[in-house]
């Protein structure tokens, strides 16, 4: 019973940070309608940042947040602008798969430049503090990551549901031509979407790089994982992802526990191709959600 | 920049004397540049240049594997390093039982096919990104799986090779036999790719690629065609994973099943241009010499430099030429294509013969219902059309006409009521699939034109003529024939996308009639032609009505409603509201009021 | 007011509206007829900014804007109701409403417009919380004439507002189409409903194949045996 109930906060701890890394992704999906295979690398960009920053600066990785997710915001809309954007129209997906993918080439080979192969470890500052609640043990930077990842997807979900600009975004969503008719400039709408979905990796990697040791392909580790959860929430979703990440989260624990560590990743693919083949638009359809885009 | 051909005689001197001679010129730069390459490493005799060069012939086998799949059917695989490492392991598994890698490359080769048909059949479904991530996830399955079973792949470990040397083994302490068989495989995989792309298979595959619902249409199965692009692809793919695993001597799960070789594979095809035969071995010719010489010069210091110029490359090519190297040479080349604006010549008017009777009732609908959801897009449509009949279908604006079209080919499942057809020994079938539709001599355009846009006027119409004629040359004879009497003589070389509005409903109808249907849905092709050919599009339809063919035309024009139908149905809301001899439905009440609105039979009274 | 000169203009390679030139004047409704294909929606989007023509010119007030950006024509006071209603229908009425004010000039007096274009459509304040996708056709199309609305245009496109509607609907469709141009609204209207669409319009042109073939009053074209043979062969 104990580990039983070890296994599961476990989970939900692998959960949170599954969403805190999901959530830019779904975002930027469910509005510009690109899936951005370099999603990943933004994390691992983000997470040598605030590595940078903490043991040069001496910066609390937390704080790192307020400067490395504007950062990222400004990589989202360049990316956007220069890469996505000229492509929009592209006749065929290829074009844009191949964008993104030979982005995330580039940047994971930069890093393996600048960086090498070796691991980065960003000092964890007292996040690697356990805490034990009866006969469970987490760490004091998962129960960060839980509420700041809770905190980002209602936060977004306010910001997307009661402000003009968060209107136009899911306006921007649901009908292109149509909200060009209202006035709204698309261009504009996509560049801060994905400015946003950027900043949310950003600030994710202030939380994670604590805990992960940061390597150049720690971003294809994580997003893979990533696009899992987004096809199981309803690309687009947020309270989607977060449902699916919470769902992977526990897959991924329960089965590493019971089946055996080094086929868990079998059983949480095996998971993403039943749903990607039997149900393509999620297993959640919300009413929150911001698109109906299905494969 | 040439003026645009108008002396037919001259065309048609031209096109006819071009197929009949094989283009000795390019066969012969073709064979010089491969044997330069072949030859050029062995002369050099250096280690080093030889490694770079069966690196060359490696990666450009592999990927014009891929691009059978990712280039001519468009589906966009980054999980070819699966078929990749199946031959590998099998390869090097077998050899460590004693069989030689030139048996375990076949076998290989099946498992390969065996487990691309049975990943890619669920995955079809998928379009575009959601395609290439499930490719990704089986990548990785395949990788977990491989470090898992560690009694047969060695695990984490990996496997080495036997030390065995020879032709027998494939493995060789001297460079040059290396070098040979690698280009052999290249051969092969070139050779293969030139064979599917110059046949039928090709055609469809590359029409499935542009408009999957007109290739259906056209009586191609799709999912088949498809499946068969992929087990080939993969089978050549495995072979040449087999060699190369001889070739390294050593293999483990993260090097083999590895999302950077997919996506390097996929990589070079695009480059060197995507779906173009010689594609693929551009892209390698240009991009692996550049990694390996900064691997071999900069060493460990240049760690990562070969992959970021990799990407950059990647993303210059896709956002400055996304036709690859070789479409920026073929543009420059075959730049007339693209400067002919085709403005379809008059369509050819054929003399008409006398009409047969109008015979036995040829397809017969029942009670069609259709609905979305809560919205009823037809009620209760039955009609029934006759052998030798021309039937106009007419209807104000999203009175559901189309829909009924879909239902009678197969493209939609009506949500009641039946569809019989005729078959050509007299018995009554119910064809469900688009496929069942075509196979029964249906044959039928769209509304919105579907061309296959990147093929040209005569391919488009040779895979109508596939339909019949499985031969490449009798299909080329049948489009070309077709084409001149559709009015496209002029026009056989022209890519699709070129040509105006009332040229692409003409090469609609064009890829229709190759297919030689029996019964024949014209989804308004005369909208957007002008007066002079609206008439001659009516002698045409006539004299097809009079070669014994029955016709259903949905038809805005009423001119042409007017002269050609033997009887009309009127459809408004979803429901028939008159039927009969079109003088006497165009009086009807009803359907004026339907059209004008309702004042307007006021206003007449 | 608006003013379209030799206007070019299709999708990609391929031309549908060949040197259509026509005006429209301040308070006035102009109806577009023409049969299917001939390029009516096309000339309202190539207004609106989604197309851009490849000759000719379109002056708004006397202001070149042929090759402006859709969103900065609606900042003119440029709306069109689209064919096919197009809301956004994940979002509520309201929302949907409020989105039809985006533009900066409309954006201040919202709550006043709202106000005032629900007392046009009590039917649509009844709707207001409910998400758009859940309302029938009907109601649809007034929400789209709401929002277009919601706008505070200075002209006014309407782009086949009856089309898939039952007859009753239709007559709905008109009246408050009717009410709108009552008001001095300028209108351009393209309908299939050739007779309502004439009898509350002041001048009418017929398109065909792309080309404009006859302008005249809304009377005339009402007699005028074209008319009736490019709609029914008569």
């Amino acid at each position: 019973m104990e580990t039983f109930l070890q296994v599961l906060v476990s989970g939900l701890m692998l959960g949170a940070l599954f969403a805190i890394v999901s959530v830019g992704l779904t975002l930027i999906f469910g509005i510009v309608k690109v899936v951005n295979f370099a999603h990943g690398e933004f994390l691992m960009l983000g997470m040598y940042l605030v590595y940078l920053f903490t043991t040069k600066l001496g910066i609390h990785p937390l704080l790192t947040s307020v400067i490395v997710a504007p950062l990222l915001f400004v990589a989202g809309v360049v990316t956007q602008r220069f890469i996505i954007q000229p492509l929009m129209s592209a006749r065929d997906d290829h074009i844009q798969i191949f964008a993104t993918v030979g982005l995330s080439t580039a940047l994971i080979n930069l890093a393996l430049l600048l960086f090498g192969a070796d691991i980065a470890n960003t000092p964890s500052s007292g996040l690697r503090t356990p805490i034990t609640f009866g006969p469970v043990r987490v760490l004091l930077g998962q129960l960060v990551i839980l509420a700041v990842s809770i905190m980002l997807v209602i936060g977004l979900q306010a910001f997307l549901k009661r402000t003009q600009t968060g209107r136009a975004i899911r306006a921007v969503a649901q009908n292109r031509a149509a909200a060009q008719l209202m006035g709204i400039n698309v261009n504009r709408i996509y560049m801060l979407t994905f400015g946003i979905g950027a900043a949310c990796v950003g600030l994710a990697a202030s939380m994670v790089a604590p805990l992960y040791p940061t390597s150049p392909n720690i971003g294809t580790y994580f997003v893979l994982t990533a696009f899992v959860v987004v096809v199981l929430g309803g690309l687009g979703s947020l309270t989607g992802a977060f449902a699916g990440a919470m769902i992977i989260g526990l897959i991924d624990s329960f089965a590493g526990f019971y089946i055996g560590s080094d086929v868990r990743e079998v059983v949480v693919f095996g998971v993403f191709l039943l749903i990607l083949i039997l149900k393509p638009s999620g297993l959640f359809s919300n009413r929150l959600s911001l698109s109906h885009v299905s494969p | 920049m040439r003026k645009t051909v108008t002396d037919s005689t001259l065309d048609t001197a031209m096109t006819q004397a071009r197929p009949n001679t094989l283009p000795w010129k390019r066969i012969g730069l073709f064979t010089a540049g491969m044997l330069a390459l072949l030859i050029i490493p062995i002369l050099i005799g250096d280690q080093f240049v030889s490694h770079i060069f069966v690196t060359i012939f490696i990666f450009a086998g592999l990927s014009t594997a891929w691009n059978i799949v990712g280039g001519y059917a468009g589906q966009l695989s980054l999980g070819h390093a699966i078929f990749y490492g199946i031959g590998a392991y099998a390869g090097i598994i077998l050899m460590n039982l004693g069989i030689s890698p030139w048996l375990g490359m076949f076998v290989g080769a099946a498992v390969s096919m065996v487990v691309a048909v049975a990943i890619s059949y669920p995955c079809f479904r998928l379009r575009g990104p959601f395609f290439s991530l499930a490719t990704i996830a089986f990548l990785e399955v395949f990788r977990v799986l491989a470090l898992h079973f560690r009694e047969l792949t060695g695990g984490a470990t990996g496997l080495m090779i036997p030390l065995k040397f020879g032709w027998e083994w494939m493995v060789f302490r001297d460079r040059t036999p290396g070098l040979l068989i690698a280009f052999g495989m290249l051969m092969v995989a070139l050779g293969v790719a030139w064979w599917i792309r110059s046949h039928r298979l090709g055609f469809y595959l590359v029409a499935t690629r542009e408009r999957e619902s007109a290739a259906q249409a056209a009586g191609v199965s799709t999912v088949r065609v498809r499946l068969i692009a992929v087990a080939a692809s993969a089978a050549l793919t495995a072979m040449i994973g087999t060699f190369h695993a001889m070739y390294l001597t050593f293999i483990d799960p993260s090097s083999v099943f590895s999302l950077t070789t997919s996506i390097q594979i996929a990589m070079f095809a695009l480059i060197g241009g995507i779906g173009t035969i010689f594609g693929p071995l551009v892209g390698a010719l240009f991009l692996v010499p550049l990694s390996e010489l900064a691997r071999g010069w900069l060493g460990a210091q240049a760690l990562g430099l070969h992959g970021f110029v990799y990407g950059v490359v990647l993303v210059l090519v896709v956002l400055f030429m996304p036709n690859g190297i070789v479409g920026l040479t073929g543009r420059f080349f075959n730049g007339k294509n693209d400067e002919k604006k085709a403005q379809a010549a008059p369509i050819a008017a054929a003399a008409r013969a006398s009409r047969p009777p109008i015979g036995n009732d040829i397809l017969v609908v029942d009670h069609l219902d259709k609905h979305f959801g809560g919205l009823h897009v037809t009620r209760d449509v039955s009609l029934t059309l006759k052998e030798g009949e021309i039937l106009g279908l007419i209807g104000p604006n999203g009175a559901g006409k189309t829909t009924v079209f879909n239902m009678i080919s197969g493209f939609l499942k009506p949500s009641s009521g039946t569809v019989k057809v005729r078959s050509e020994d007299g018995s009554m079938m119910m064809p469900v699939t688009p496929g069942d539709f075509a196979a029964i001599g249906v044959g039928r355009t769209f509304q919105i034109v579907q061309p296959f846009a990147a093929m040209t006027v005569e391919e488009n119409i040779m895979v109508g003529a596939f339909h019949r004629h499985s031969d490449v040359r009798e299909a080329r004879e049948v489009a070309r024939e077709t084409a001149h009497r559709m009015g496209l003589g002029h026009y056989l070389d022209a890519e699709a996308r070129g040509l105006t509005i009332g040229g692409l409903k003409r090469l609609e109808v064009a890829r229709v009639m190759a297919m030689k249907p029996r019964i024949l849905l014209l989804d308004e092709v005369m909208a957007g032609i002008n007066q002079t050919d609206v008439r001659r599009a009516i002698d045409l339809m006539l004299s097809i009505r009079d070669t014994g063919v029955s016709i259903i035309a949905i038809e805005h024009v009423m001119q042409a409603v007017m002269s050609l139908s033997d009887r009309v149905i009127v459809l408004s809301s979803g429901q028939i509201i008159a039927e009969g001899k079109p003088q006497d439905v165009v009086r009807d009440k009803q359907v004026i009021e339907a059209y004008l609105g309702k004042d307007f039979v006021h206003a007449e009274a | 007011m608006l003013r379209l000169e030799g206007i070019h203009a299709g999708y990609g390679p391929t031309t549908i509206l060949h040197d259509v030139s026509l005006e429209v004047k301040r308070g006035e409704v102009v109806t577009i007829v023409g049969a299917n294909g001939a390029g009516k929606t096309t000339t309202l989007r190539t207004i609106a900014g989604l197309i851009q023509p490849t000759e000719g010119r379109i002056f708004f007030e006397d202001r070149d804007i042929t090759s402006m950006p859709a969103h900065e024509v609606v900042d003119l006071g440029i709306t069109l109701i689209p064919e096919g209603r197009q809301l956004f229908a994940d979002m509520t009425v309201e929302e949907n409403l409020l989105m039809g004010a985006y533009r900066r000039e409309a954006r201040s007096r919202q709550a006043e417009t709202l106000e005032h274009v629900l007392s046009l459509f009590p039917r649509v304040r009844e709707r207001l919380s409910q998400s758009a996708g859940s309302l029938s056709g009907g109601e649809q199309q007034m929400v789209a004439i709401a929002r277009g609305m919601m706008a505070r245009p200075s002209i006014l496109m309407f782009d086949e507002p009856s089309l898939g509607l039952a007859p009753i609907i239709v007559q709905q469709v008109f009246e408050v189409i009717e009410a709108i141009t009552s008001t001095g609204t300028t209108v351009l209207i393209v309908e299939q409903n050739v007779f309502n669409t004439l009898k509350a319009s002041d001048r009418g042109y017929v398109l065909e194949n792309g080309e404009i073939v006859l302008s005249d009053t809304s009377e005339s074209l009402l007699t005028n045996d074209h008319v009736r043979q490019a709609y029914l062969g008569i």
